[in-house]
């Protein structure tokens, strides 16, 4: 009988390899995924948006480069972090350039100037200067070599408007030139505003809100001359009169109901679909958002236009928020074919398309050139684009507190000031010592 | 033989849950952040930052208060489906379909569609309020959300009411006519004979609705108005549960040591009051104990 000769200790010695076996196989299996075998090419795994890299893009790659394979896997946090863990990373990353400061710090990307230096189609001084957040010197971005290229971006803060709901409140519609400032931004949603029956029939003002507050917050406090952190990037202070402002202002326009908040959340958690629907006046969109209404009727097609980010204060900036882009993970296996891909994504075909589509800039100069001017709205978009160029300056980014725990910190405060569970100077101390919490935990972790 | 045919089991308990508990184990101990190799050990840090962990314990308490509710309601609430679909009714079996069919709705789906039913502006829950003219309410931000939430789960009831309804199905007829025949009127009769037989169903019920109470985290974020970089931030305060809280620490704070703490704690929370009602057990459930086959 075979019970007599499988003892406890061998079935547990037999469970115990049986368990490394299967731990081991899907390790193995996934280095040979990766990996080139002999004469038959390489296969890069690649972990992007599949509506951003293609189908057709990856067919298009594959074809030109016959000794490379895509393996695509969609965009995930929550992979990522898994498969870097385990140092079987992909070999092209979707990645953010403000915000890549905390992944260069833990030496997560690899340099690229030693290929940007080789490339005949990326070169450095024809990538736009949202790129630089890319950069990271060891200590802080923008400066030092460069860990990854921009896809394409947006100077986010500007605003877009639908001039029809201007003309219904007699209210002479936003310059697409001048900046308005953020008090009369919110002086102006008020009177855009329309409610009925406790129900807000129309919003003056959408500010993204559940897209997060710290990249507006941030560039306000350096509009008026303050400072996000101290000079090593370890410490922050919401408590100064810049920072004060700027959260009282979010505070002030969810009292006011002009927007949606989160106390009075967008039903589909963006301020698209109210927009298209002429329930929302004005949008806090960067040139991208225009891509959405190529396809729209003309009544909207017509009525939209585009203006300059807001001013809280004297210095008038107009920043990117995130600048999404690629990166090489530094332990890639097949760096020299991301490069390809990288190439062919960024300055090929796939680059050329999205410029001309309109959903944001490009992340090359040499294509800006490419972008829709056919529509009126796309010309006078492009023109409000073009003006904003000069007051493009990066958002600081600390290697050592991620972007979502600033979104959590600031909503979770901000929230409760409008609530008036706290004062705003208690949520700015609140704000404060807990973001430097994480701060230090960050330093803790990265040295 | 017989360890061959538990080794699936042993395989299986051993790969996806004593290994990821052993891990997380480990990782509690460090500042492991998810993807830096420059983790180390921070001895109890982590635990001793959790006692004081004001944001922890507040999610702690709401998820005790929610599933204190919940739980209670949705055991109540499948116990009186069942009775009410125990009857030799025309149609029952499409009645019992219905009541069933929304509990095999998958949990994501479920979550989008009160979304839209509960939105202040344009769903038919206050479409249908504001024709008694209460309303609008706004359901889904603070304090209703916690209810919303509470209505969301309660949905699923159906499953809870299946089984209810095979125990009910399953007590002797006879036991109950003989009450009957007693004197007991329909009350009784349910009190102190059918609530006793099935008490061993209950007991399942509710520890089962208490570890998955403990647990949930899908509902919340889906119900709050999210994207991928602040998922946690819009989840409303009072629907931030014990779950909601782990989910930030790991995937908006990067915090992995910190967050296999939490778990860590929250397991032994889990395992204690299930201990807790275990014992509490012997003093309502009954088992049906066949004395012949006992001897």
């Amino acid at each position: 009988m075979l019970d007599r000769h499988i003892s406890r200790r061998r079935f547990l010695a037999g469970s115990a390899l049986a368990a490394g076996g299967a731990v081991a196989v899907p390790l193995l299996g996934a280095c040979n995924a990766s990996s080139s075998g002999d004469g038959e090419g390489v296969t890069l795994t690649v972990m992007y948006k599949n509506n951003e890299l293609t189908k057709e893009h990856i067919a298009d790659f594959e074809a030109k480069n016959p000794g490379i394979k895509i393996n695509f896997v969609e965009y995930d946090d929550t992979r990522l972090n898994a498969m870097l863990a385990s140092n079987d990373p992909p070999d092209l990353v979707r990645g953010p350039a403000v915000g890549s400061a905390s992944g260069n710090a833990q030496g997560l990307a690899a340099p690229l100037d030693a290929y940007l230096e080789k490339s005949s189609v990326l070169k450095k001084d024809n990538l736009m200067a949202v790129n630089e957040s890319f950069r990271w010197d060891g200590k802080r971005s923008g400066q030092g070599p460069y860990y990854g290229i921009v896809k394409d971006w947006s100077q986010d803060a500007t605003l877009w408007y639908n001039r029809a709901l201007f003309e219904q409140a007699k209210i002479p519609p936003l310059s697409t030139t001048e900046p308005v400032s953020y008090d009369e931004l919110l002086e102006i949603a008020k009177r855009l505003t329309k409610k009925s029956g406790g129900k807000s029939q129309v919003y003056g003002l959408g500010v993204e809100w559940a897209w997060g507050l710290s990249s507006p917050i941030h560039m306000m406090i350096l509009q008026q001359g303050g400072q996000v952190y101290n000079a090593d990037l370890t410490e922050t202070d919401m408590t100064t009169p810049e920072a004060r402002r700027a959260i009282k202002w979010y505070v002030d326009f969810a009292q006011a109901g002009v927007g949606p908040t989160s106390l009075d959340p967008a039903p589909d958690g963006a301020d698209l679909s109210l927009f298209l629907a002429k329930r929302m006046a004005i949008t806090q969109d960067g040139y991208w958002y225009g891509g959405n209404f190529v396809k729209e009727p003309d009544e909207i097609k017509n009525s939209v236009a585009m203006a300059p980010a807001p001013v809280m204060g004297d210095k008038r900036i107009s920043p990117t928020y995130v600048g999404w882009g690629a990166y090489i993970p530094a332990k890639a296996r097949h760096k020299d074919e991301a490069w390809k891909l990288m190439e062919y994504f960024m300055a090929g075909p796939p680059s050329e398309e999205r410029a001309k589509s309109g959903w944001g800039m490009p992340g090359l100069k040499s294509q800006m050139s490419m972008l829709p001017q056919e529509l009126p709205y796309q010309k006078q978009a492009f023109q409000t684009a073009q003006a904003e160029l000069q007051y493009a300056e990066p958002l600081p980014d600390s290697p050592y507190v991620t972007g979502g725990s600033w979104i959590d910190v600031l909503n979770k405060h901000i929230t409760r000031a409008i609530k008036k569970e706290v004062t705003v100077d208690d949520a700015c101390k609140a704000i404060t010592d807990e973001v430097n919490k994480l701060l230090k935990q960050g330093k803790d972790q990265i040295g | 033989m017989f360890y061959l045919f538990v080794s699936p089991w042993v395989l299986g308990f051993v790969l996806l849950t004593a290994l990821p508990l052993g891990y997380a184990l480990l990782v509690s101990f460090t500042n492991f952040n998810g993807v830096s190799s420059r983790w180390r050990w921070v001895g109890t840090r982590n635990y001793t930052e959790l006692v004081r962990d004001t944001d922890a314990i507040s999610s702690l308490m709401r998820t005790l208060a929610f599933t204190a509710i919940s739980v209670p309601l949705m055991v109540a609430g499948g116990l009186g489906l069942a009775v009410l679909l125990n009857r030799r009714l025309k149609a029952v079996g499409l009645f019992r379909t219905i009541f069933f069919l929304p509990s095999v709705v998958p949990v994501v789906a479920m979550a989008i569609m009160w979304k839209l039913i509960f939105n202040r502006d344009g769903g038919i829950l206050n479409a249908i309020l504001e024709k008694i003219s209460i309303g609008p309410i706004a359901w889904l931000v603070d304090p209703n959300a916690f209810y919303a939430l509470i209505i969301l789960t309660l949905w699923g009831l159906g499953g809870g009411m299946v089984i209810m309804l095979a125990a009910l199905q399953g007590v002797p007829v006879e036991l109950e006519e003989a009450a009957v025949v007693d004197g007991a009127n329909r009350w009784h009769v349910f009190r102190h004979v059918t609530v006793p037989m099935i008490s061993p169903i209950i007991f399942f019920q509710i520890v089962t609705g208490i570890i998955a109470s403990f647990q949930i985290v899908i509902q919340p974020l889906l119900l709050a108005e999210t994207n991928q970089v602040g998922a946690v931030a819009q989840v409303p305060q009072s629907t931030h549960l014990y779950m909601v809280q782990v989910y930030q620490e790991f995937f908006a704070n990067n915090r992995y040591g910190y967050g296999s703490a939490m778990l860590w704690v929250f397991f032994l929370v889990i395992l204690t009051i299930t201990l807790l009602v275990q014992r509490s057990s012997r003093l309502w459930v009954h088992y049906q104990v066949d004395s012949e086959a006992e001897r």
